[in-house]
This record gives structure tokens, sequence and C-alpha cells, in this order.
């Protein structure tokens, strides 16, 4: 069957607006404790290279930096993460320093829709063992294994730099989108 | 392919109205009109448009790739050249893409010839999604459609899924759209539907009650901060905003990513005749001044790089013009030459059919006619259903 099974959706001006079970598919992953790790695994005919694991390390490194959980005090890091698990960071724009859980590895998965990509999601120790991906939804026994897991794990968690989404902030200006686009329609 | 004059449903304009789809009349014309519908084979939708559409996206994807990688593309593609690293970047991170709507023009007999891609902000979502099939589940009961009838049709199931993909759960989403414009904000409102049956929360904004904070970050018309944003905007015109140089530091994650920057403009066109010259499903694309003389010579179509719903588009035979689009915003942008390919003809109107591709599949149709030869913003959407 070609269409949809339950779609009588209501423009009603705002009810879809204001937050249901979703699909849960799984793919192939590998959990690592570090590029080399990755790279002793690695093999041309696999289904990860040794680029791959580069370029899952790098990308690891850069999302741990934007999405890890930040606290503000190095006990609530460790309540969350497990002692020594939490470094302290300066602040990167106003306020204070903060502590968050550092890069303990990264997962490495095969990307749905083929096209022979990989995805990169880095983990962080988990109090009480084990560790977990930066917002927690996901948690993994160890490290230096594989096995079948939801491709969700691999879902980029909200940037946790600056405030939270959703928090009510000073602002500065408005306006600032929609100069360029005004006289005309958008839609295609 | 067929087009079958078929019986209305007889309250059709009452229930559109409660259910909120206010622009099924436009200026006083028809815009929703089932009157007819197109009928195709199974085997016409599988292998003519379904399974070419989810090949013309992977090889969207390799031009994407190849552009990023050759200056000379990159300064085609009218993308503001400080802003070339933040989408290369975002390209590298592998920023998922959530939707687009391929047009093209199949009579049902040769293969589907590629118009453009409405890569960044298609609209007609609501349409294509949910009153059409809407429309079938009627005529079913109705007997107005056989049984053994269906539709191409999955949008709303993959759109959910792929939101899913795209975020964990509980993210909360904003949406934005120019504010005052009915069918923007359907396109966007059928969005969030999906969203919110992903486990995301769902946050509308009207677009230019953007803000940002001292610390770079933007906020919406409550004054809260934006983590997610899917845009009902072009990113050329974003890219040409003020606020466009706090994209790279915002910490916000933009949906349609900014690497559709490249595909969003039709310079891919050209760059997909290059890479794969006499693909059957690829119309022959120049750049205006790299078009051969004999193609500028023959039936072609000029069109700038930036336009949508047919605007500024001139149907040329030789240096005599055969037809032209009515708007004429997008002018003064560069051009690229397509070779000219009729629209099939049914009843004296030209069907279009719009084919949506989520993340990066096929998986539903939508058709749009038009009396002229350029499908334009007065288009009628027409139902379809699968019949043998």
């Amino acid at each position: 069957m070609k269409r949809s099974r339950n779609v009588a959706l209501v423009l009603l001006g705002a009810a879809a607006f204001g937050v249901a079970g979703c699909v849960e598919e799984k793919t192939e992953a590998a959990a690592f404790d570090s590029k080399e790790s990755c790279l002793a695994e690695a093999s041309p005919g696999g289904w990860f290279t040794a680029a791959d694991c580069e370029t899952a390390f790098a990308e690891a490194q850069l999302l741990h930096e934007e999405t890890a959980p930040r606290y503000e005090s190095r006990e609530l890091c460790e309540q969350e993460h497990g002692v020594d698990a939490c470094g302290d960071q300066a602040s990167s724009g106003g306020g204070g320093g903060f502590f968050m859980p550092m890069l303990m590895g990264y997962m490495i998965g095969q990307a749905l829709g083929g096209g022979g990509r990989v995805m990169s999601q880095p983990v962080v120790r988990s109090a009480g063992g084990g560790f977990a991906t930066p917002d927690g939804s996901t948690k993994i026994g160890g490290l230096n294994g594989g096995g079948q897991i939801k491709a969700s794990a691999f879902a980029k968690a909200p940037v946790t730099k600056g405030l939270a989404p959703m928090t009510k902030a000073q602002v500065q200006s408005r306006g600032g989108f929609g100069s360029s686009g005004a006289s005309r329609s958008v839609g295609g | 392919m067929q087009r079958i004059p078929l019986p209305e449903r007889p309250d059709w304009r009452a229930e559109a109205e409660k259910l909120g789809f206010t622009f099924a009349d436009m200026y006083g014309e028809p815009y929703w009109d089932e009157t007819s519908a197109y009928s195709f084979t199974l085997q016409q939708v599988e292998d003519d448009i379904e399974d070419p559409c989810t090949e013309l996206h992977a090889m969207c994807r390799e031009a994407v790739a190849a552009v990023l990688a050759s200056e000379t593309l990159m300064e085609r593609m009218g993308i503001p050249r400080p802003h070339w690293d933040l989408v290369a970047a975002n390209w590298q991170a592998g920023e998922p893409e959530l939707y687009g709507r391929f047009d093209l023009a199949y009579d049902g007999e040769g293969p589907a010839k590629l118009l453009e891609y409405n890569a960044d902000t298609p609209t007609s979502l609501y349409e294509s999604a949910s009153f059409q099939w809407l429309w079938f589940e009627q005529q079913q009961a109705a007997r107005v459609l056989p049984q053994s009838a269906d539709q191409f049709n999955g949008l709303h199931e993959a759109l959910v899924a792929r939101f899913a993909q795209i975020f964990a759960a509980d993210t909360d989403v904003h949406f934005a759209a120019i504010a005052d414009a009915p069918e923007d904000y359907a396109t966007v409102e059928t969005l969030a539907w999906a969203a919110r049956e992903a486990g995301l929360g769902a946050h509308y904004t009207d677009l230019d009650k953007i803000g940002i904070t001292a610390a770079g970050q933007f906020t919406d018309s409550e004054d809260q901060v934006i983590g997610a944003l899917f845009k009902l905007y072009p990113w050329e015109d974003l890219l040409r905003d003020p606020f466009a140089d706090h994209l790279a530091g915002a910490g916000c994650r933009f949906i349609e990513p900014a690497w559709k920057a490249i595909l969003s403009n039709k310079a891919i066109l050209p760059v997909l005749w290059q890479m794969f010259p006499d693909h059957p499903n690829l119309l022959p694309a120049y750049f205006r001044d790299e078009a051969p003389a004999d193609l500028l010579a023959s039936r072609h179509v000029i069109k700038p790089i930036f336009s949508r719903e047919g605007q500024s588009i001139t149907l040329y035979d030789g240096k005599r013009v055969l037809e032209a689009a009515t708007a004429r915003d997008y002018d003064q942008h560069p051009k690229i030459v397509q070779a000219y390919h009729a629209l099939p003809e049914f009843a004296g109107m030209h069907p279009v059919i719009g084919a949506w591709v989520v993340g990066e599949a096929c998986v539903g149709m939508g058709l749009r006619e038009d009396r002229s030869r350029i499908t334009q913003d007065l288009s009628r959407f027409k139902p379809h259903f699968i019949e043998g």
C-alpha cells in the first residue's frame, strides 16, 4: 500500500503547536574509548573504514563540546556521572565557569538510508557504571564492543552552550530575519 | 496516466472550512479542484516517479559535495562568500535534511524529466499529505473510487519517522514563517503535527519576531531561546538578512540545514547535467554564458537561479518569446538555460508532478495543473489515485 494510514490533520491555526510514540529503527554500531581502538577494528571491507574512524572521532569531539550537559558545581556533575568524571570549563560567554563530564569515548553507527556513511555520537561516564550519550537517552554497558542499537541514539542532542532552549532571555534586538524576502511569496 | 472527471464530494467546501483549509479558493479561482483527478498505474508510480526521485536526491547529494569542492562552482551558487564556511561545515557535520519536492514533467510514457528541485522551502504540504488523502478515503467510501485503488502518499508517517531520527525525544523545535500567509502557515502546521507525533515540542514564531541575545542566541516571539528552528524562508534570503552573521555562533540547529542553500537554487541543474550527462531523468541545462548555440537556437527556458512558483521564467524558441511568467520579481538574478520539454496536455490543462522526498527517499506525490505551460502560483492542486 502506497498511502498513509492516519492523516486526519486539522489546520486550526494553533492546535498543532503547544508536545507521543515514535518509530524505533535499529542500526549497526560500535563503541570505542579512543580513535586508536576504532582504527584497530576498521577495515576497507567492513562497514566502517579508517577514514570513518578519523571523521567520527573529530565529529564526536565537536558534539561533546556542543551538547554535553553543563553543571554549576563539580558535586552536581559527579552525582550524575561519577567521581573524577568531570572537568571544569571557563565559560564561553557571560556568567561563571561550569563543570561538564569529560569525553570518554564515542559510538560510530551505520547511517540509515545507505550511502555508506557513518554517524557519530560522543559518550560520557554514567554514575553507577556504564556510559551514556550527552542527553542521557541511550546507555551502553562498555566501550570497545558493537552490536545493534536504535538509530535515534545518534540524533544530535540539544546544544548546551549558552542558555537552554525555551529559557526566557534578555533580547537585544529583533527583526533581523525576513527583510530580504519580505515582498514575495517564499513557498515553492 | 489519465485525467478522469469525477463527481465532487457534496460538502467538500464546508469540510475544508471546518478543517481550516481556508485557501481552497484563491483570488476567486479554485485552487483545490476535485472535478477531476489524475490516475496512474502502480508500475508508473514505482518505476517512473518513486525510484527515479530517490535516485535523483542521491545525485543531488553528490552534486552538493562536488560544488563545495570547487570554488568556481561555489561562485555560481549565489551564496555570499562570508557564509561559504558555514555551509561547508554544515555539510561536513552531516546535518540531516527533512524534506524537499521535485517538480517533474511526466506523461505516463517516457521517463519523468526534472524541471527543478524545491529542496529548501516547498509548500503545498497540507494538500499533498492530508487533504488529498481525505479526498481519497471519502471517495472510496462513496464508491466513486474502487476499493482496489490506492494513492502515492506516505508523507505523514515518513515525516514523523524523520523528525525522530533528526532530534532526540522531547527536543523543543521552533517553526517560523512569514506572518499572514495562510498557505505557508498550513505547510508549517502540517510539519508541526508530525514533529509532535515524533515526541518533540513544537513552537511557532513569526519570522520577523526572532530576536538575538547578547550571547548571540536566537529568541522567539516570547523571548525564549531557540535551539532548533524549522524555517519556511529561503536560505538565499536568510544569508542576506542582518542576523546572518549570528548564524555560525547561535548554537541553533536549522531545518533545512544550511547546505540546502546549494540545492535550493537552479544553478544545481547545470551542475547535475555536467556530472550526469544524458541521464534519462535530466534535461540539458547550462549556465547562460556556457549555453551551446544549438540549444539557444531551439526551444529553451531561461530561469533565474533564484525563483519560485514560476516567477521570472521565460520560454523561448530561438530568440522569440513563446511564453513568459507574469510575475517578474526575480528578473535581476543570474540565469540558467534548460532545454524545453513540453508538459503533457490533458483537456487543455498542463500537469506538473510534485514528488516529495522525506529524508533521502521519495514517499509521495502531489499534482498541480495550469492552463499555461509555466506552472505558477494560481495553478490548481489536483488529487490523484493509483489503479492497476
